[in-house]
């Protein structure tokens, strides 16, 4: 019983810090939050806020499958994780690969991770820049293609498209790092067994690499997806959201909400509906970590 | 005693020398054109004045906060009335400092709450119209238009000029510049008074009024008389270096180019009203300071204090007293456009909140996308404050 409590009590005392740190500065908040999303402006508990954001054209704007851009915010959320996210992970995984085993590869990827070490500030300003009709990289490229030149990020069929590639360039350090990290950890034998087998190199890959990146895609996938739902500081800098809302994105329409109409209990229902979409991103990490601690 | 006798200097020193942080918009080239304020009230008063940047749209952020603490991260700050008229609970009355009497007639209309003052009227910079450079005009055999006909020509001449990137080049950045354009169609083709009632809130967006007005400007939009947007300090040396034939700019222009007398400016034919923007600033509550700062607002508002930052360029004194000949010529010639025209507010400053950054993303879509106005009409009546 001595010993029982003796160890309750060193327990607590590793448990009670970090405890204490996460009811302050996660649990406190959430739950203030989730409350603010249900007060109204006379302060009565309601369910208007919900009403009128979950109807509100910056959120989602049907007329966009009509005539085009926007389409609100949630769309573009959802358009920026279709392109983005499949866009970055295969990207760092075939430059994972090519880059294994090629001379000076090594600096080559910490080249590419240099947009992950980056603000987020900085690299929104460069994306406009590098999409800018005149002094722009992209159109310095197109240009020499004889193709259109243009400042991408002015038009709305365009700009979203332009900022998703643009932070394509920022995050694939990200997945570059981990899928070699990952590779590494693959024994050599595997691959020389199947060599013996005759295995040709696209057969390796896919039944051997593919299978065993399984943990480390589950990563990438979770905290892309993260990222992809919280964006903000890249289409703050650059676009602004615009033109006419045509990149306005969920985390920045919170901000607007909270920070220039000073309504907040609308900006909360935004941060509900972002940390429930983070919550549904985050089950397969958490389920991963489970299954290998299993 | 020795090291008493040390301290007791150095504590008399910084009581002696007060210090003031003014909170201000410019950067640059503008903000330099206002330190020699500061020199002359500080040589003056001995009062240390310090000076930061911000943005009033990130003090539109900021301030609330800071207020809700407390606190000020200023002791004189420049910003919009429109937010003022909702903070002069946190603002020191000025009724002791700043006089009407010495003021134009007005100038203090936006600033006075329930008959008493909260903030002051600094100098002002008109939106004037069209600025071209007289050496690029003179080259081109080219005169200021005097119908809207020949505003037209001027365009479609312009156009077919080799190496010209556009008749007219558009700024950007935040998204005010394209909004002042806009103003002077909407004045010009609706008159002075639609820019009121849009102000007020007592007519559409989507009314004939304001669509016969933003027809004009779409027109010209379609015909690609207007460059893309672009950040408005690039375009404007992309425009002063021959690459675009106009730029709709207020008088601040003239502190910020190269040769201020090559310049020239016209209205749009027709014109009646001009939009005449005062910068306005307060004294926060929570200041630390506020004898120190209303000494600084009583020099802002004096005539000595305003003719220092006339003859700087780009600025209109709001104060009577300012000697003409304090003016730089160039300015004196936008003086000239004023006479007989109605002096205006700026629209999206008066009616500020979350319709402001709607009315200039609007703008930047409209301006690529001049087919849209329907749409466009549309958010800025549904965004419009209820």
């Amino acid at each position: 019983m001595v010993l029982r409590k003796a160890r309750f009590k060193h327990l607590m005392m590793f448990i009670l810090p970090a405890a204490l740190l996460i009811a302050v500065f996660v649990l406190y908040p959430t739950i203030r939050t989730i409350t603010l999303s249900f007060v109204g402006e006379d302060g009565k508990l309601t369910l208007s806020n919900y009403k009128e954001v979950l109807t509100s054209k910056d959120i989602v704007d049907l007329r966009g499958f009509e005539r085009g851009f926007p389409f609100g915010a949630l769309i573009h959320n959802l358009m920026w994780i279709a392109i983005h996210l499949p866009l970055t992970t295969f990207l760092g995984l075939f430059l994972a690969v090519i880059l294994r085993n090629i001379k000076g590869g090594t600096i080559i990827k910490s080249i590419i991770f240099l947009g992950m070490v980056m603000p987020m500030i900085v690299g929104g300003i460069m994306v406009r820049f590098m999409f800018e009709e005149n002094v722009g990289v992209v159109n310095m490229v197109l240009g020499v293609f004889g193709l259109t030149t243009q400042t991408w990020t002015a038009y709305p069929e365009s700009a979203l498209l332009a900022l998703i590639f643009g932070s394509t360039w920022l995050w694939a350090g990200f997945s570059l790092i981990l899928y070699s990290a990952g590779l590494e950890t693959i024994p050599k034998s595997y691959y020389e067994a199947a060599q013996i087998d005759g295995a040709s190199p696209v057969r390796m890959f896919f039944n051997i690499t593919i299978p065993l990146l399984k943990p480390i895609t589950v990563v990438v996938i979770t905290m892309t997806l993260l990222w992809e739902l919280k964006i903000f500081d890249i289409v703050y800098v650059a676009t602004m959201g615009g033109p006419g809302g045509a990149s306005n994105v969920l985390a920045l329409q919170m901000y607007m909400y909270g920070f220039r109409e000073w309504d907040f209990g609308k900006a909360a229902v935004v941060a509900v509906l972002i940390t429930l979409s983070t919550l549904v991103a985050a089950v397969p990490m958490i389920k991963s970590a489970g299954d290998e601690a299993e | 005693m020795r090291k008493l006798l040390v301290l007791m200097v150095i504590l008399l020193t910084v009581l002696t020398f007060a210090k003031i942080t003014v909170i201000v918009p410019w950067s640059g080239a503008e903000l330099d054109k206002f330190l020699p304020v500061i020199s002359a009230f500080q040589e003056k008063t001995g009062i240390e004045v310090e000076y930061k940047t911000y943005r009033a749209e990130d003090l539109a952020n900021i301030l609330p906060a800071q207020f809700a603490a407390k606190k000020a991260p200023g002791d004189v700050i420049f910003m919009w009335t429109s937010f003022l008229a909702k903070n002069t609970a946190n603002a020191v009355e000025l009724s002791d400092v700043v006089l009407p009497s010495n003021y134009l007639s007005g100038a203090l209309d936006n600033v006075t709450f329930n008959g008493k003052i909260y903030g002051f009227a600094y100098t002002a910079k008109v939106k004037p119209g069209f600025w071209y450079r007289k050496s690029f005009f003179e080259k081109y055999g080219l005169t200021p238009p005097k119908t809207w006909d020949e505003f037209v020509l001027l365009l479609k001449y312009l156009k077919q000029i080799p190496g010209l990137k556009a008749p007219i080049a558009s700024g950007d950045g935040v998204g005010w510049p394209l909004s002042d354009i806009t103003e002077h169609f909407l004045i010009t083709f609706g008159g002075p008074e639609l820019q009121k009632d849009l102000i007020e809130g007592n007519i559409s967006w989507k009314s004939y009024t304001v669509r016969k007005a933003m027809d004009k400007l779409t027109f010209l939009l379609k015909q690609g008389f207007f460059s893309e947007p672009i950040e408005w300090t690039t375009v404007l040396k992309q425009w002063w270096n021959g690459e675009y034939g106009l730029y709709f700019m207020g008088s601040w222009i003239t502190g910020m180019v190269d040769d201020p007398d090559d310049l020239g400016v016209f209205s749009l034919p027709g014109n009646q009203g001009m939009v005449f923007g005062i910068d306005y600033a307060f004294v926060p509550k929570f200041s630390k300071n506020i004898d120190e700062a209303k000494k600084f607002v009583a020099f802002l508002a004096s005539a000595e204090g305003q003719t220092v930052q006339v003859a700087q360029g780009g600025h209109i004194a709001t104060v009577l007293g300012v000697p003409e000949m304090a003016y730089p010529t160039v300015d004196r010639e936008v003086a000239k456009l004023l006479i007989g025209v109605q002096s205006l507010n700026d629209l999206d400053d008066s009616i500020g909140g979350l319709w402001q950054p709607a009315f200039w993303d609007q703008l930047k879509l409209l301006w690529v996308r001049p087919e849209r106005l329907d749409d466009v009409l549309e958010t800025l009546e549904e965004k419009m404050p209820k």
